[in-house]
């Protein structure tokens, strides 16, 4: 029986926020503190003649400018990134993208600085641009970058293989049956492409850091990291330095969603900081996040081959991801979503061939789905497509196709644990998919649509834990896993709380501090339950060891027979409070039981021809969405009257935040896939703020939102718990879609699904004119 | 943002008086929700913001003795919105309040900084616009009252002088029996900029349509009246095909506006759609 595993506690910090009272590195400042303000490019891709600050550098308030000239006084190679060396601290010699940092102001006044930054005359030397993923990948295309080096601090992207003198910076290949052969056995062939677009996280906390030179040589940064460890290797890289004379720090989140990963503001403030020898803090507007880190737009071409009956058997999938000027994660996205772009089907011949590209548009990394909601809006729009063609309920057709358990998936891993069945049927349970549904009139239609999709978890990853118990009986949780609102907290403290017999309210959650708190690869890609949720049980149990061990003395018993109950130990009808045993332990209230618990999962590298491994992931995610959709056919509006979300939680540590997880990243891509848009001019964004880029609001949400979960155990996971962050927001997009088919029959096949795109593929259906106007 | 002086003066006097020394460089600040964004994103730099909220004499909103509504500029959006006069007044009005924005903008944007800022996508001009409404501007060379329809010139270009403000918004009274809808169509969140308002009002007078009026904006550079819309309704029985017709009407003379929210042909459409149904409304008598 357990008693924190399965509770619905609501979040341990909740209290502390709605108060403000929350620690945030926003609201951070030291004594001596200055700030920086980034100039950045106004072109898209040149050669930079001349940088004068002469003019900044008078501005009464203006303590330094920084330029490339200066970074390298602290760092001789100053290109960093997860995947690729290939992002300077500050352009050197070229520009990238609009909105490329080139110069840092600095001083005391954040308001002088603006006007500093705008007298920072640059020269460029324009070069051709391009903003296409696909026009960038041809060949002829300007190039970008010359060189691409790789880095190599990830395991799971040692053997990505950087391609230079293309924009095409990686290329990943998955080859599975005979494809020939599969084609050769479909009765219909389908081509379609599908196209997603640029959207970005806007974390309500815009990404801060702030550095501090430390006395005796080293340097404190406090950031708004999800990944402080990367941050303290890869700084330490850059300044040659031991990792133990920088210390990351971080608090809780604003929101992260994938925008604070890897390296964004920290080797900068790092820099400056080392520089001017005081502390700095950088902190971007809303409007700079916009410049800084986005999602991928991709354009996705599918050929899938399906027998008269339904049956998938073949498909080609063809990606080009638009990575942007720097590749930041994009490589990861290319193979680690790629892989899975066939989609959760029982596919027998299967090819996939994910370009990373290069273009001049601000750099594009991880949004909550790692790329996953843009392979899922192509392979789950055509599911639909064929289903209607062939004259197959769209259900029917999934649940014909889906990959049943020890089946393999295209990459040759067998399918374990994955609930893609257990989905697909509550799925159809909660969209009433077998009753009577009413269609609309008029020019109000109404339809539905469901899709599913599958992501991989990142492997192999580490993660490491302390569990730490004090004099008194306390415990407290030592974790580099980042709570931006997921409630990593609460689950940490509840596994802790269980292994313990402990409340999990009375387990404190020491935020990460390097200094302090053990390596964790990153939070992201739901992998914290999963991975630090392991490490956390496992340090946890030894300290239990360590208590059974003591109460066996105690109790003259064997170790087995000590229980572990609301913080103390007991044995048949005696017991003793944790603080009773750590006296009789260390003679007095003092000492420390200490646990440690690392937890890296099993792995095989895929073969570089073929993509295949007989173990390409330690579990599985499987998400689906239903939508029903209500279209105004004289204006093109969609309203979305429900919203279903059903996510694997393989089991719900905590069924309260599983929902809120699941709701959440359902309603974050609503917003995606119905208006969300990055738009450009000539690679400027020219919606770069809130009031032209806008957000979900509490107006736009569907009347009827609902998010459950199944539970199909990972073998591995703790108590067979899997992540749950992403799984709401993957198949979304094209349920939508598929509803809007349903209620008006015109098929949209890129996002976002704008009124006037639906109204123009309504009036082109209609065989009407679209008169355009000048 | 840059740095500014704000002076926060007790008199109508005294702030015009601050307000002429240098109009280009000293703004009058209402309730700032349009002047901040334009100050954070450096399009507008001034030196020094004159604050109007402990003018006295800017709070009004009554009716004078000849029916009119009158609405001093300092009244803000959501006291507009909750007041049961505005609502025994015009219920169009109090109803597009709903929708302004959001409650937190409501809550200090002003109807003078409203009506001042000259952005079409603003939701009360159309439908003041087809009220017949003026505002009261004082300046420099005195008081005077402008309507609503020579007030705006352009995108973001009023026929307010260097150094004159608004006052008062005065509103006739509706003639009786008049009924009016205001709708706006937002092509991104419900709670976006809209992308298309129409204002409509008319009476029935022995089942003829009487004194027409419609009124379009956000498509447009400024909010506009439709006179060939409204003369095509003028003493005809409503009917569906009168108003498609109207729709059609207000399409054809349209010159819309293309941006992120839509393309001019996009917003042609939907103002042909929205004009039929704002008036399917107002015979509805919703």
């Amino acid at each position: 029986m357990t008693r924190e595993v399965g509770r619905s506690l609501p979040r341990l910090e909740s209290e502390a926020k709605v108060t403000g009272r929350a620690e945030y590195i926003h609201n951070l400042t030291l004594p001596g503190m200055v700030y920086g303000k980034i100039v950045r490019s106004t072109v898209a891709h040149g050669r930079i003649r001349r940088i004068d600050a002469s003019q900044a550098d008078r501005l009464p308030g203006v303590v330094a400018v920084i330029t490339a000239a200066e970074v390298a006084r602290i760092v001789q190679d100053p290109y960093y990134g997860p995947a690729f060396h290939d992002q300077p601290v500050l352009a050197v010699d070229k520009v990238h993208y609009v909105g490329d940092p080139v110069a840092l102001v600095v001083g005391e006044d954040r308001d002088v600085l603006e006007a500093a930054a705008d007298l920072v005359a640059v020269e460029y030397e324009e070069l051709p641009a391009v903003f296409d993923e696909r026009a960038a990948a041809e060949p002829g295309a300007p190039v970008i970058h010359e060189v691409i080096r790789p880095a190599a601090t990830f395991t799971d992207l040692k053997n990505l293989k950087p391609a230079s003198g293309s924009n095409v910076a990686m290329a990943y290949q998955l080859r599975h049956g005979d494809l020939e052969a599969g084609f050769a056995q479909a009765d219909y062939i389908f081509e379609d492409e599908f196209h997603s677009h640029q959207v970005t996280h806007t974390p309500l906390e815009p990404i801060v850091t702030v550095a501090e030179p430390r006395g005796d040589g080293g340097l404190d940064i406090y950031t708004s990291s999800q990944s402080p460890s990367f941050v303290r290797m890869e700084l330490a890289r850059l300044l040659k330095w031991p990792e133990n004379r920088i210390r990351v720090r971080t608090a809780y989140l604003g929101g992260g969603f994938g925008a604070k990963l890897y390296m964004k503001l920290e080797p900068l403030a790092a820099v400056a900081a080392l520089l001017l020898r005081r502390p700095v803090k950088l902190s971007l507007s809303m409007e700079e996040q916009f410049y800084t880190i986005t999602r991928h737009g991709a354009t996705v071409r599918l050929k899938t081959g399906v027998t008269r009956d339904g049956r998938m058997v073949a498909r080609a999938c063809t990606i080009w991801w638009n990575g942007g000027a720097y590749a930041d994660i994009g490589p990861r996205v290319t193979q680690k979503s790629g892989f899975t772009a066939a989609g959760p089907y029982d596919i027998p011949h299967v090819s996939i061939d994910s370009y990373a590209v290069y273009t001049n548009l601000p750099p594009a990394g991880a949004l909550r789905g790692f790329g996953i909601p843009q392979l899922v809006w192509a392979y789950e729009s055509q599911a639909d497509l064929i289903a209607h063609r062939l004259g197959i309920d769209p259900w029917e057709f999934r649940w014909k196709n889906a990959l049943r358990p020890d089946r393999p998936h295209a990459t040759g891993t067998l399918m374990r644990d994955a609930g893609v069945l257990e989905v697909l049927q509550e799925l159809k349970r909660l969209m009433r998919w077998d009753e009577p549904f009413d269609r609309g009139s008029g020019t109000r239609r109404r339809g539905r649509g469901i899709a599913i999709g599958l992501k991989a978890a990142i492997t192999p990853t580490t993660s490491v834990a302390i569990v730490n118990l004090y004099g008194d009986g306390s415990c407290a949780v030592y974790s580099s896993t980042v709570d931006m609102g997921q409630g990593s907290d609460t689950v940490l403290a509840q596994l802790a709380a269980e292994v313990l017999g402990l409340d999990a309210r009375e387990v404190r959650i020491v935020h990460p501090d390097t200094d302090v708190t053990p390596y964790d690869m990153a939070t992201l890609g739901s992998r914290s339950t999963y991975h630090m949720g392991n490490a956390v049980l496992r340090a946890a149990e030894e300290v239990r060891h360590q208590l059974r061990a003591i109460g066996s003395e105690i109790f003259k018993c064997r170790p087995e027979e000590v229980e572990l109950q609301d913080g103390h130990l007991v044995a048949g009808e005696r017991r003793v409070s944790f603080k009773e045993a750590m006296e009789w332990r260390f003679g007095m209230q003092a000492g420390n039981l200490i646990g440690v618990g690392s937890f890296t999962p099993t792995y095989k590298k895929p073969d570089p021809a073929t993509g295949e491994s007989e173990d390409i992931t330690t579990f599985w995610m499987v998400g689906g969405n239903g939508a029903e959709v209500e279209v105004d056919t004289e204006t093109g509006r969609v309203t979305v009257t429900k919203l279903v979300t059903v996510g694997d939680a393989g089991k719900a540590l905590n069924p309260g935040l599983v929902r809120t997880q699941l709701s959440g990243a359902a309603l974050m891509q609503l917003g995606f896939t119905l208006f969300e848009e990055m738009r450009f001019e000539d690679g400027q964004v020219v919606n770069a703020s809130l009031a032209d880029y806008k957000l979900l609001g509490m107006r736009d949400l569907p009347s009827s939102v609902v998010a459950e979960f199944v539970e199909v155990g990972a073998t591995h996971g703790p108590f067979g718990a899997k992540g749950i962050g992403e799984v709401g927001s993957l198949a979304v997009s094209p349920a939508v879609a598929n509803a809007v088919f349903d209620a008006v029959g015109v098929r949209i096949t890129s996002l976002p699904l704008t009124p006037e795109k639906v109204l123009r593929a309504l009036k082109e259906q209609a065989g009407e004119i679209w008169e355009e106007v000048e | 943002m840059n740095a500014f002086e704000l002076v926060r003066p007790t008199r109508l006097e005294e702030a015009l008086e601050v307000l002429s020394e240098d109009p280009e460089t000293v703004r009058p600040f209402g309730g700032g929700t349009a002047l901040m964004l334009l100050m954070r994103s450096r399009l507008l730099q001034p030196r020094r913001l004159v604050s109007l909220d402990r003018v006295s004499g800017l709070d009004r909103l009554d009716l004078d003795g000849e029916g009119n509504l009158r609405v001093g500029s300092m009244v803000r959006l959501r006291d507009l919105e909750l007041s049961a006069t505005v609502e025994r007044f015009c219920p169009a009005i109090s109803r597009a309040l709903l929708t302004l924005s959001n409650v937190r903008v409501r809550n200090v944007a002003t109807v003078g900084g409203h009506l001042a800022h000259g952005d079409p996508h603003m939701d009360l001009p159309p439908i003041l616009l087809a009220l017949g409404a003026s505002v009261v501007a004082q300046g420099p060379a005195g008081p005077r009252q402008i309507p609503l329809d020579q007030l705006y010139l352009g995108y973001y270009a009023t026929s307010l002088q260097p150094g004159e403000l608004i006052t008062e918004l005065v509103i006739p009274p509706l003639p009786e029996g008049t009924r009016g809808s205001y709708l706006k169509a937002t092509a991104l969140s419900a709670d976006d900029w809209p992308m298309a308002g129409v204002a409509a009002f008319f009476r029935l007078e022995q089942g003829r349509i009487v004194e027409p009026r419609i009124a379009v904006s956000a498509a447009t550079t400024t909010p506009v009246r439709l006179p060939a819309v409204e003369a095509a309704l003028a003493g005809e029985a409503p009917s569906e095909a009168l108003f498609s017709e109207a729709g059609r009407l207000a399409g054809r003379d349209l010159h819309c506006l293309s941006d992120l929210r839509g393309s001019a042909a996009y917003k042609r459409e939907v103002v042909r759609v929205y004009v039929r149904r704002a008036l399917q409304q107002v015979w509805a008598g919703r």
